[in-house]
């Protein structure tokens, strides 16, 4: 039994529910897995009262303005009696120690592990969610395990894990319970990375960074319609928080789900490329990840992986030099190369690293400095 | 010309001394609103037309407002009851939400007994949501089995109100409570989604009767409960059309407004557009013009 049996294990003893790979499984079928008067009730930072028991979201662009008793868009934050709480703080409906590289972050710690954990909700509504049966319920309907934050730490030391992932659903909505760890895992030398797809304000996500190391954004196209019509939300916030982060000292890299038909028009990611390079510069890596039929898109194939090789291609050409093909085992688009020498310096298979030829952050053959987060 | 029909029934005597919907005069509401409606000269006669005896039939009501401002047990239990005795069996019927704590704080006592009325929330051991979304347009949810599975008909007997965002809720947007994720769909003033929900064939084939509760309407900053906006109006509201019943509802809500001296909720840039788009899906009539409505008071 390795680690992370031992903590599917241990989680299951103390009746947390399946943990497989990386996925939680709701209790979607029979019923509800917690009552709502089981959930949290600690109040929630970034909102306004208003009058008449109102009040207003600023955590995110949508700005939910609520009256008693409602909740927001995410499903996981609650008006009561004229007070906002978040209701998931502290628990946690999915938890795994997954390889770094599965977030994905290539470029930050390569080889490590990271605790990861998530909350039920969301506060976008993508069709090809991969991750729904967590990001799209009410923390009512899955089941979760209640667990604060120096029980995450703690459980993230115990297992030695380095790094602590804020991963699978979308961390902005659990965003209290995300800060609170943070701050706690920092104290005690354990990094903190984020998953998301980057839907939130300035101010939140500047007092963020503050406490964590590396943020990986899910950038789902390049186009409003898709973001209208497939995730529910606004392009533009992204494109300033991809900003906001790349101006900042924490590590960035983005994720970009390619989905047949819909979002890989080659056009696009040309414009995007040039985007990136324009506006954060050429060295954040970049991922072209092969979707899997899934939620409410179930009837396109999975990505070819000469969509993947394609696109790859265009954001090379435009002078991008980290660019990754994601969720295609043994494809040489995982490896890192350098820009200077064109060298492997980092070989992958799938999450596995299989050779480091950096020498602290330089490529071992040339002397290039290579961007990251390396130990 | 008129082709769907709306009954308003009122009772000025509906309210007990506590304040209460007294059930005897509830159910004189729901006869006349009945017989009214189908033109039967006996309310039962009026019911085997929509229902039965072997069906298993949905009555949900809204309970988030709990005991101030929802379907109290007073109303629903007596159309359980009276059905569950005249029509059905009374162990198929089904008054239900999302929750058992929302209907224990409204005032239900929970019953899932054999040969009695039922009374649960989709968090019932055993009820729950369906395993796969179902997708319809712009709606892909998780369905309450109590909708998808556990009724062959259904009743919305649904809280009117005024709604912040939808402008409206009642009748349609009582369907809610019966997916797993209303919250994912309250922007641009829940439109297409209150239709495109109620289009869903799950709601759409089993929806009998809309019947509003407007016995207190919250007028104005609805859904929440806020006193000083809320009217006994003392009314039922009857459709089998349940586009045209909300839009009766719309009218009484605006109605309440003019007389308090607060704008339309078009004026308020905020009617329920969600009817006109129930209306072009075909799902009934949103206009009042081609709605007959018949007033009467028990
Ligand atoms: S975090 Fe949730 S409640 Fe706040 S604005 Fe975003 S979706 Fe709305």
């Amino acid at each position: 039994m390795d680690r992370r049996d031992f903590l599917k294990c241990s989680l299951a003893g103390c009746s947390l529910f399946l943990v497989g790979k990386g996925l939680s499984t709701p209790l979607s079928s029979s019923a509800l897995a917690a009552p709502p008067s089981q959930l949290s009730r600690v109040e929630a930072r970034y909102y306004q009262k208003l009058p008449d028991r109102e009040i207003k979201c600023e955590l995110c662009p949508r700005f939910c303005q609520l009256g008693d008793k409602e909740r927001g868009f995410c499903g996981v934050r609650e008006n009561q009696d004229g007070k906002y709480y978040t209701l998931v703080y502290g628990k946690v409906a999915s938890l795994n120690v997954d390889p770094i590289e599965k977030k994905p972050f290539f470029h930050f710690l390569p080889g490590s592990e990271a605790f990861s954990l998530a909350t039920a909700g969301c506060n976008l509504s993508c069709k090809f969610c991969q991750n729904w049966e967590i990001s799209q319920m009410r923390p009512e309907q899955v089941r979760n395990i209640h667990l604060p934050p120096e029980a995450v730490v703690e459980t993230a030391e115990k297992y030695n894990c380095p790094v602590i992932a804020y991963t699978y659903s979308e961390p902005v909505i659990f965003y209290e319970f995300m800060y609170d760890t943070c701050l706690l895992a920092r104290r005690r030398g354990i990094k903190n990375v984020v998953v998301s797809a980057g839907y939130i304000n300035p101010e939140p996500l500047a007092d963020l960074m503050k406490v964590v190391e590396a943020i990986k954004i899910d950038l789902k196209a390049f186009t409003q319609d898709f973001y209208t019509n497939y995730v529910r939300g606004e392009l533009q916030p992204v494109l300033k928080t991809i900003k906001q982060i790349a101006k900042s000292k924490t590590w960035l890299e983005i994720v970009y789900l390619v989905i047949p038909t819909l979002n890989d028009n080659p056009e696009d990611i040309r414009k995007m490329s040039r985007w990136l390079k324009a506006e954060i510069g050429p060295d954040y890596p970049i991922h072209f990840s092969r979707f899997h039929p899934m939620y409410l898109i179930k009837n396109l194939p999975p990505t070819p992986v000469s969509t993947l090789e394609k696109l790859r291609e265009i954001a090379l050409e435009e002078g991008l030099h980290y660019v990754y093909v994601g969720n295609v085992p043994g494809h040489p688009g995982e490896h890192t190369y350098c820009p200077n020498c064109g060298k492997v310096i980092i070989e992958r298979y799938g999450y596995t690293i299989k050779k480091k030829e950096l020498s602290g952050n330089k490529c071992r053959y040339c002397g290039q400095v290579i961007p990251g987060v390396w130990s | 010309m008129k082709t769907s029909k709306v009954v308003v029934i009122t009772a000025r005597n509906v309210f007990s001394g506590q304040g209460l919907p007294d059930p005897r005069v509830v159910l004189k509401m729901f006869r006349k609103g009945l017989e009214l409606l189908t033109g039967a000269s006996k309310a039962e006669e009026a019911l085997a037309i929509w229902f039965k005896p072997e069906d298993r039939v949905g009555i949900k009501i809204n309970t988030i407002g709990r005991r101030l401002l929802s379907t109290l047990p007073e109303t629903s239990i007596t159309l359980g009851l009276w059905l569950g005795q005249t029509i059905c069996r009374e162990d198929n019927i089904i008054i239900w939400d999302r929750s058992n704590e929302e209907l224990k704080d409204t005032g239900y006592k929970l019953s899932n007994t054999p040969g009695s009325l039922k009374i649960f929330g989709t968090d019932t051991r055993g009820a729950g949501y369906t395993e796969e979304p179902i997708v319809n347009r712009n709606i892909g949810s998780l369905f309450s089995r109590i909708q998808a599975e556990l009724i062959d008909a259904s009743i919305s007997l649904a809280i009117l109100k005024d709604h912040g965002l939808a402008g409206v809720t009642a009748g349609l947007k009582n369907y809610f409570g019966a997916i797993h994720n209303p919250n994912k769909y309250h922007d641009s003033h829940c439109n297409p989604y209150i239709a495109e929900l109620f289009e869903t064939d799950l709601i759409r084939r089993k929806h009998r009767l809309t019947i509003l509760d407007a016995l207190k309407v919250q007028y104005h900053r609805g859904p929440s409960y806020h006193p000083q906006w809320a009217e006994n109006c003392k009314k039922l509201i009857f459709s089998t059309d349940p586009v045209a019943a909300d839009a009766v509802g719309w009218k009484l809500i605006d109605e309440l407004r003019a007389r308090k001296g607060l704008p339309s909720l078009k004026e308020e840039n905020r009617e329920p557009v969600y009817l006109f788009t129930a209306e072009k899906l075909g799902l009934g009539q949103a206009r009042l013009e081609n709605i007959e409505i018949v007033e009467e008071e028990v």
